[in-house]
Order: structure tokens, then C-alpha cells, then sequence
């Protein structure tokens, strides 16, 4: 190599040299960096590995049943299968949804947009396509899934309200927690261990909301292993959930199940409960809808249709829903008559009617001379005018307020309405003019601006049934059950309330009561039953004025009179209050008397130990209407 | 054969032969790792055979003089550009890039790897040709050309991972070929300008390697992905490593390519920092020791072949574990004998047989 022989290598091997070092350099500037990451930040990106490879899953704990006080299931849960799409495994979007649409037959559009709802959660998160599926649907999926390994089929519990409508606005029913109610909770119990998860089912109404802890139980979660796709490649380690208390109400669902029967085809409420403890035995507002409906997803025209029902069957019209109070308000009338130095035996001659403040107030009918008690008997509005110029509205109003109404009666169910005692300081805040002095005069017979809720007339009826006076708290709790130790315990709400009776008061209102229906010319003298002792008051609501009303029951049926009924059985040591109101029912004694005297009479049969044979006969008897007269 | 054995172990060195056997059982160990138990399983067993047909390979090019090979560079380059042109007619498409030949029983061939021994055998006969302290102006623009047409040709397949390990050789060739200054300044400034002008012929997804190069987090489930997944892996290694087979972030898929590119980040996963630490010594003893053979080197020739053979190596290992931590972009640059990649193993042993070769023939009088 004749090349080489003139080469100078010397530049070459100096260059050697500085390469040999400048790569032991950067060999050692590498090695910091991984100093850097794995040694002093290690612990960070181990956690941030761990996050990686563990998915924590909530499992549901299963819901407590609610059973009622005799041990009825009301509501329990059954297995059901739910039909998941993991997207992330899904490799054609359209050709997975076809197959699923041609097996639920359903609409491909629809799925498609039930995905593309959920785009916005990280494409692990299963979407959820069909619920309650059945065996042969599973099947069906399972056997294509080599196929379609993206659709997943999910065992999970289904809320099942085994007494369909039944007692469907005491119950309430699940739905998924939304972002707001997860946020509602969290701000009202901080130091919650267990919140719900949005999407989570909730209660969303009734004891089901009320008792939302309770019932819920503790989740356990399952965590797994899984690799870059989410797919779950193993377990390690699960925490068992707790499940939820039993419920036990304090609903009897003999009773709730005859007022249903008879509120087939009405629309109105019944609540019955113990005076002395304040024990809700039945509580219906009808229309009602089936709580299971809100088990599966609802579709938008589902819902339209429940929510633009004329007859509101969401609402629960034993507490939410207002009404004049009509006769039914006049034993705590009678009650302001006793107690502002009026003597009971005083008469008043009623000629169908007399004017007041220049006005003719009209009576329903010709009473003649009445007393009190005998004004009770046949609801006579003429007394109970003349008695009510006589009191003024403060002293009706102080009555009305100790007997509960103008606010909540604390029943363990929300949205309850307060109604409206009126006053005069009432009328100035709240209609920014003063209080008419004609207007005592309607009051007086429970019409005017009154305003009442079936449950605070079922309350005010207690403090009348009881002789010492007491006003429970209404409430649908009875005991709760820890299904794994067994312990059981019991909640009952004080009341501090009651009524102050002076001497003979109590006893001539019962006796008035006692009359309407048990006495000829009572209002529901047609209701009475032997034996049962049942003292209650009629009551009916003008819907419209007294020209059209003349008509009676030709009006069309949205201009027909409400129909009331308060009463409590028996007489002496009552066991049961019953207010029973249908709307456009036209008089309380025909459609609702009938049916509280055999609420009554059950309950008042059952607690003397009544034989199961004749309770059931009893129960199966057909409520009728009873004989049209005038209250 | 008494004398056989009593000159072998003198003459052929043990030492880069042992660091490179050492490194590719690494690599074996590895590629069974990061793919045992999953539908590629039988990648670990394609590896042994690559590096067995590797050892043949470099066995071959040790038993021919080098300087034979350099003489005949011109022509095997040529052959070598023939092939890379040929490639977008009969290539096989993998990846979106037609980089591949296929040579049956399911395997493929990567002229791109292999092209880079007859490059460096090319620039080393170059070099030879001109021996003065400086290059001449000629013999800059020679191998700037050598090097700037299969640059072109392989990033047009497009793979522009393989095409920067070519780069190296310029660097190589200029600074110990002997650059004058001036030259010097117009590479730094045109290399400036290159890569400035570079940015708009960059595809998009290579924008997005660089944009998430300069900030991991930018997308933690899109472009960054892959650079935040290695540095997890790579972090929660620690000291000593989860264990052979255990990195959770490369066993269950959070680690993106990890038995090609990010395969570094799989062994520091599971060995730790104490596993990283060895691994980069026994690197740095194989350059070293590579820089050492170039220097007993007996000619011009051999010492150049040497120097741009291990240097390549260095600078893609290099590159690749900078990569891997997300201290230089994701260019797609394998871990030379670590990868999984048949034509890569193969065309690095091929390398490693032609080191031997120059250290097996320093002595004038064999």
C-alpha cells in the first residue's frame, strides 16, 4: 500500500482519543438521566405503573328489600342481564350495532346514538346497549361471540316493585344518579364513604330516596389486571360489598291493596295511619304509574307520555298536591269555637243560607236550629259562618295552626307542601293586599284561600281522634334489618305536639263526628257499620260556581266537586285515622265515606285479632258507592 | 490445529467478540420478554436464528481481507443503490413503508440494513484515496454524495429511521478524514438549514414526534402516548428492576413497540437502573474497544472501515437510549443486537466480522 508508507496517523489517533472520551461522556450523561427517572422519581412512576395495570370496579352492593309491616315484599331484586359494547374492541362500529339491532329489533339510529352519547367516556368504559336481556337473547350473544368478542354480556340485579302500581309513590323507584345529585350528596356528607357514582341506580322518589343509605348497603370492588386494550388479563383482589338493610314499612298492604282496587278508575288519594304513633298503614295517590317502568331505560316517548298526563301521575297527591279543605275543615272549627269562650249548646237557626257583610252566603240545605255538635252532623255552613264572624280569622287561623296545617307534618317522603292557613299577615305578604273581612266567612266553612294536603287533614284528624289530644308524626319507617347480623332497629319520631283539650271539649267534637255517620241525617249516615263505631266529616270542593252546580253530576266530569272524607274508628281508643279525597268525586259521603268505613272496619277487625278468613272476605268484598246526599 | 488454537484467540478479538455475544443474548433475553405469551411468541425463536446466521455472516467476512472488500466497494455500492432503487417495484409493503424483499419461508429481507456495509466500505476505500491531513474538496463532495443518494432513496421508501443511521458515516468520514474549518462552518450552517427546511417536508406524524418530544404530556392518549408509556416504564423500574418477564407496563401492552424501538425501556423496566447501568458499560467497553482496533488498524483503509463501522453502531445505540427516555425525539432508530429485526442483527454482525476482519489482519506480517 504505497498510501499508507506517507501517512501521517497522528491526527487520526488524536481524534481517537477525543471520540473515546466524548462517548464514555455521553454514556455517562445517559446513565444520569435514567438516574434521574428511575431512582429519584421511581416511586412516582411506579404509582403512575400501578395506575396502568389496575382497574378498581365498583360491584354493587344488592339493594335492601322493602317489605311492609307484615312482611310483604314490596320490593326485592332479580338477576337480569345487561348487554355491554367495549369500544375498544370493536373494530366495526356499524356491522356489531346491525347485529344487535336485527337481534332486539330495534332501530340501528337509535343505537348509534346511544353510542355516540357516550363518546365523551374513555373508550374502556363499557356502553351500555340493551338491558334485561332474556336467556334465549344471551344465548343468541354468546353464541356469536368469537364473532363480536366486543359485546359482553353483564350479570346484574334488576329493582323489581313486586306490587306493580300498588304502592308506587311510597316506594318511589331507581334511576341513574345524575352529575348533580353526586355533587348534591357529596356537599351534604362530606365524610361519605360510600357516595354514589354517576350512573349509579339511586332512589330517585319516595322511601327509595329517603332511605337511599340505608338501603344501598356498602359497594365491594373487584379490582383487576388489565393490559393496554383494558381487557381484563386477571384479578387481584376483591373487597365483598355489604349489602343493604331490609325495610320493613310500616304500610299494611291488605289495606293499601282495597284502596287501590277501589281507585281503579279514579283519580284522588287515601292515606291511613295509627293516630297514636303516627304509623302510615295505607298511603295511595292515584293515578299511579308502574315503578318498574323506571327499571329499564326510558325511552324519550315513554317519558313524554307519563309526564304530559293530564292526571300528573307522578305526583303524589297525598302530599304534594293542595286543595281546598272544604267541610272536612270544620271540626277544627269547632275545635276554635270551644276554645274562644262560644257555648256548644248555642243555636243558630239556619234558613239555607244568611248574609254576612252584606252579603248572602249560601247553605247547602235548611237546618233549622242547630247546636254544634248537631252543625257537625249536617255539616250545616250557616253555624259555621255565623261561628266564624264571630271568632275572626285570627283565632281560626291559631286553631288551624295547632292542629298542623300551614306546614310540613315531617313524614319521611320529600316534597311535602305546607299549604296555607290565612291571616292577615299572611294576605299582606303574600298578596300584597289586606285581608277581606268576607273572606273569614268562606274560610269558616274550609273554602276561601285555605289551602290543604290530604296527609296534614289525616295529622289534624289524629289530634282530634286522640283524647290527650296527641299529634304524631306521620311516617312510613317501621323497623330496619341488617340482613347479615340480624340486628334490628327502630326509628319512631317524637312528636311534642298536641292538642289542649279544656274540659268536654274532646268529647263533643268526637260526638259530632260520631254522628255524621252513625246518627239519621249524619252527611254518611250511609257508610255506617255496626260495631265499627266511625266518626268522620264529609267535605266537598266547589270546583265551579253554584249555578253550574245545581247540574250535579250532569256537569262534565272535570267540573264535578271534589269529595272529601276524614274519619277515624272507633270511637273510643282509636286504632285508625282514614282521609280519603277524589277529585271530581262530586260528595265526599258517596265516593269517599264508603271507602274509609272499609278501611276501617279491616284495620279495626285485624287489631282485635279478626280471623284470617274474615279479614280476607273483607278485603275481598267490593266497595260501593253509597247513597247520593247532600253535605 | 495446536497452532491453530494458540493463534486464534491472539489474533481474532475476544473482547468485541464476547461484548457483542453478550449484548445479543441481552437482546434474546429481552425479545423473549416482551413477547412470550403473546400471539408474537415466536419472535424470540426468529431472534436465535438471526443471530446464529449474524455469527456465520461475521465468520464469513472474517475469513475474506478486507481489503479485497474495499477494493471491490465501488461495485458492491452500486449494487447496493441498484437494489434500493429497484425496491418501490418489487418491495413488500409493511407498515406504510416498501422497505422489504421478500426472500420466502415468511421471511424478509431490509436492503436498507445491509446497505449500510457497503456504504461504509465505500467511504473507507474513499477515504484511503486521499490521505492528506485535509480532504480535498473533491473528496467531501465524494462522500457526501455516497452517502446523500441512499439517504434519499431510503426516505422515499418512507423510512427515515434507517435513513438517519447513515448520517453517522458523514460525521465519521469528515471529521477523521480531516474537514478543513470553513467546511466545517458551511455543514453547521447548511445542517441548520436542513433541518429548519426539514419541518415542512415532514410528514405529520413525524411533526407530532417532535412536538411531543419537546412536551410528553401534550396528549397522554394521543402523540405522546408512546414517549409517556416508555418513561413510566422506564421510572418504575427503579434500582433493581421488577424481574425478568414482570414489567407490567411492557408484559401488559402499555409499552408501544417493545421489542423493536422501545426495548431499552422494557430492560429498564424490569431490570432497573442497576441492569441499565451494566448494559451501558458493556456498550462502552465494545466502542472503546472498537476505537482501540482502529488505531492498530494497519492501514488508512481498515482503520476508517473500523472507526465508521463501530461508530455507527455507538451512534444508533446511543440515539436509541436517548429516545427511549424521551431526551431525543422517536425517530424510529433500533437498539443495535438488542431490536428484534432479523436484516438489523444480521447487518450488525456483518459489521462486527468486518472489525474482526481489520483486527484479525493488524499485523503487516500474516
Amino acid at each position: 500500500m504505497p498510501a499508507s508508507a506517507r501517512e501521517d496517523r497522528r491526527p487520526v489517533l488524536s481524534r481517537i482519543d477525543v471520540i473515546a472520551r466524548g462517548t464514555w461522556v455521553l454514556i455517562g450523561v445517559l446513565a444520569g438521566v435514567y438516574w434521574v427517572h428511575q431512582v429519584l422519581r421511581g416511586e412516582a412512576y411506579e404509582r403512575q405503573a400501578e395506575n396502568n395495570r389496575l382497574r378498581r370496579v365498583p360491584v354493587t352492593a344488592p339493594r335492601g328489600f322493602i317489605l311492609d309491616r307484615n312482611g310483604n315484599v314490596l320490593a326485592e331484586n332479580e338477576p337480569s342481564f345487561t348487554l355491554l359494547l367495549y369500544r375498544r374492541e370493536t373494530k366495526d362500529l356499524d356491522a356489531s350495532l346491525r347485529f344487535v339491532a336485527e337481534l332486539f329489533n330495534r332501530s340501528f339510529d337509535d343505537l348509534k346514538r346511544r353510542v355516540e352519547r357516550d363518546r365523551s367516556y374513555y373508550d374502556f368504559v363499557p356502553v351500555v346497549l340493551q338491558e334485561n336481556l332474556t336467556i334465549s337473547e344471551v344465548g343468541a350473544v354468546q353464541a356469536r361471540s368469537l364473532e363480536h368478542p366486543e359485546l359482553v354480556v353483564q350479570k346484574t340485579e334488576r329493582r323489581v316493585y313486586t306490587q306493580g302500581a300498588a304502592a308506587a309513590h311510597l316506594l318511589g323507584h331507581l334511576g341513574e344518579a345524575t352529575a348533580e345529585q353526586v355533587a348534591a350528596r357529596a356537599k351534604a356528607r362530606p365524610l361519605d364513604t360510600n357516595p354514589p357514582r354517576p350512573g349509579e341506580a339511586i332512589g330517585q322518589q319516595g322511601v327509595e330516596s329517603m332511605y337511599q343509605e340505608l338501603l344501598a348497603g356498602v359497594s365491594g370492588s373487584r379490582t383487576y389486571v388489565i393490559d393496554s386494550f383494558g381487557r381484563e388479563v386477571g384479578e387481584s383482589g376483591h373487597e365483598s360489598p355489604l349489602p343493604g338493610n331490609t325495610l320493613r314499612l310500616t304500610i299494611d298492604l291488605s289495606l293499601q291493596k282495597i284502596a287501590e282496587d277501589y281507585f281503579a278508575d279514579k283519580v284522588g288519594s287515601v292515606v291511613a295511619l295509627d293516630p297514636k304513633t303516627g304509623e302510615i298503614l295505607a298511603l295511595l295517590s292515584a293515578p299511579a304509574y308502574d315503578p318498574n317502568f323506571f327499571t329499564k331505560r326510558v325511552s324519550r316517548s315513554e317519558w313524554e307520555d307519563i309526564v304530559e298526563d293530564p292526571d300528573h301521575p307522578l305526583n303524589n297527591r297525598v302530599l304534594q298536591n293542595v286543595y281546598s279543605p272544604g267541610s272536612v275543615w270544620k271540626p277544627y272549627m269547632a275545635y276554635a269555637i270551644l276554645t274562644h269562650g262560644i257555648d256548644p249548646t248555642e243555636r243558630v237557626f239556619c234558613q239555607g243560607g244568611a248574609t254576612f257583610y252584606g252579603r248572602f252566603f249560601r247553605c247547602h240545605g235548611r237546618h233549622g236550629s242547630v247546636d254544634l255538635t248537631t252543625a257537625l252532623q249536617v255539616s250545616c255552613d250557616t253555624y259555621f259562618y255565623t261561628m266564624g264572624k264571630r271568632l275572626g280569622i285570627d283565632a281560626i287561623a291559631e286553631s288551624a295552626g295547632l292542629f298542623g296545617f300551614g306546614r310540613p307534618t315531617g313524614i319521611d317522603l320529600a316534597y311535602e307542601k305546607s299549604g296555607i292557613v290565612p291571616s292577615p299577615a299572611w294576605s299582606l305578604a303574600a298578596r300584597k293586599h289586606p285581608w277581606y273581612i268576607g273572606e273569614t266567612i268562606s274560610v269558616a266553612i274550609g273554602q276561601g284561600p285555605v289551602l290543604v294536603t290530604a296527609l296534614q287533614i289525616a295529622r289534624g284528624m289524629s289530634g282530634i281522634a286522640n283524647a290527650d289530644g296527641a299529634l304524631p308524626t306521620p311516617h312510613l319507617f317501621h323497623i330496619g334489618e341488617n340482613v347479615r347480623t340480624g340486628e334490628r332497629f327502630v326509628y319512631r319520631p317524637e312528636s311534642k305536639e298536641s292538642i289542649p283539650y279544656p274540659p268536654g271539649a274532646h268529647e263533643t267534637i268526637v260526638e259530632g263526628l260520631w254522628r255524621v255517620v252513625n246518627m239519621p241525617g249524619g252527611t254518611a249516615y250511609a257508610s255506617r257499620v255496626p260495631g265499627l263505631d266511625l266518626c268522620g266529616k264529609t267535605g266537598s270542593v266547589q270546583v265551579v260556581g253554584q249555578k253550574e252546580a245545581k247540574k250535579g253530576h250532569l256537569l262534565p266530569e272535570k267540573l264535578r266537586d271534589h269529595g272529601w272524607f276524614a274519619s277515624f274508628a272507633p270511637k273510643d281508643d282509636p286504632k285508625i285515622v282514614v282521609v280519603v279525597f277524589v277529585e271530581h268525586g262530586e260528595h265526599g259521603a258517596t265516593v269517599a265515606a264508603p271507602l274509609a268505613a272499609r278501611l276501617a272496619e279491616y284495620w279495626v277487625a285485624k287489631s282485635r285479632g279478626g280471623k284470617p278468613e274474615l279479614l280476607a272476605a273483607l278485603a275481598a268484598r267490593p266497595v260501593g258507592h253509597a247513597r247520593a246526599r247532600a253535605d | 490445529m495446536s497452532r491453530l488454537a494458540e493463534i486464534l484467540p491472539r489474533r481474532i478479538d475476544l473482547r468485541i467478540l464476547f461484548l457483542a455475544l453478550a449484548l445479543t443474548a441481552i437482546g434474546i433475553a429481552m425479545v423473549v420478554s416482551t413477547t412470550a405469551g403473546t400471539p408474537r411468541g415466536d419472535l424470540a425463536g426468529k431472534q436465535i436464528l438471526f443471530a446464529v446466521l449474524g455469527l456465520i455472516a461475521a465468520g464469513v467476512l472474517l475469513a475474506i481481507d478486507y481489503r479485497i472488500l474495499l477494493q471491490y466497494s465501488p461495485g458492491l455500492y452500486g449494487f447496493t443503490l441498484l437494489v434500493l432503487l429497484l425496491l418501490p417495484i418489487f418491495g413488500k409493503r409493511i407498515v406504510g413503508a416498501k422497505s422489504w424483499l421478500k426472500v420466502g419461508g415468511g421471511f424478509q429481507l431490509q436492503p436498507s440494513e445491509f446497505a449500510r456495509i457497503s456504504i461504509a466500505l465505500l467511504l473507507a476505500w474513499i477515504l484511503e484515496n486521499d490521505d492528506r491531513a485535509l480532504l480535498r474538496s473533491r473528496t467531501i463532495w465524494a462522500l457526501a454524495a455516497a452517502i446523500g443518494v441512499p439517504v434519499i432513496l431510503v426516505m422515499l421508501q418512507p423510512d427515515l429511521g434507517v435513513a438517519l443511521t447513515y448520517l453517522p458515516f458523514l460525521l465519521t468520514a469528515l471529521f477523521f478524514g480531516g474537514l478543513p474549518r470553513r467546511w466545517w462552518a458551511i455543514l453547521i450552517v447548511s445542517g441548520t438549514l436542513a433541518v429548519g427546511g426539514s419541518w415542512f417536508l415532514l410528514k405529520d406524524y413525524q411533526k407530532d414526534r417532535i412536538r411531543t418530544f419537546l412536551d410528553p404530556n401534550l396528549a397522554a392518549r394521543g402523540a405522546g402516548y408512546q414517549v409517556r408509556q416508555a418513561r413510566i416504564a422506564i421510572g418504575s423500574g427503579g434500582i433493581f428492576g421488577k424481574g425478568w418477564k414482570r414489567g407490567t407496563q411492557s408484559r401488559l401492552g402499555f409499552l408501544p413497540v417493545r421489542h423493536t424501538d422501545f426495548i431499552f425501556a422494557a430492560l429498564a423496566e424490569e431490570w432497573g437502573f442497576a441492569g441499565v447501568a451494566i448494559f451501558l458499560a458493556l456498550y462502552g467497553f465494545l466502542i472503546a474497544q472498537g476505537l482501540a482496533l482502529a488505531r492498530d488498524a494497519r492501514d488508512r483503509g481498515g482503520a476508517m472501515l473500523v472507526l465508521l463501522l463501530i461508530l455507527n453502531i455507538a451512534a444508533q445505540a446511543l440515539v436509541n437510549v436517548a429516545m427511549n427516555v424521551g431526551v431525543m425525539p422517536t425517530t424510529g432508530i433500533t437498539l443495535p443486537f438488542v431490536s428484534y429485526g432479523g436484516s438489523s442483527l444480521v447487518a450488525t454482525w456483518c459489521m462486527v466480522g468486518l472489525i474482526l476482519s481489520v483486527a484479525y489482519r493488524r499485523y503487516v506480517n500474516v
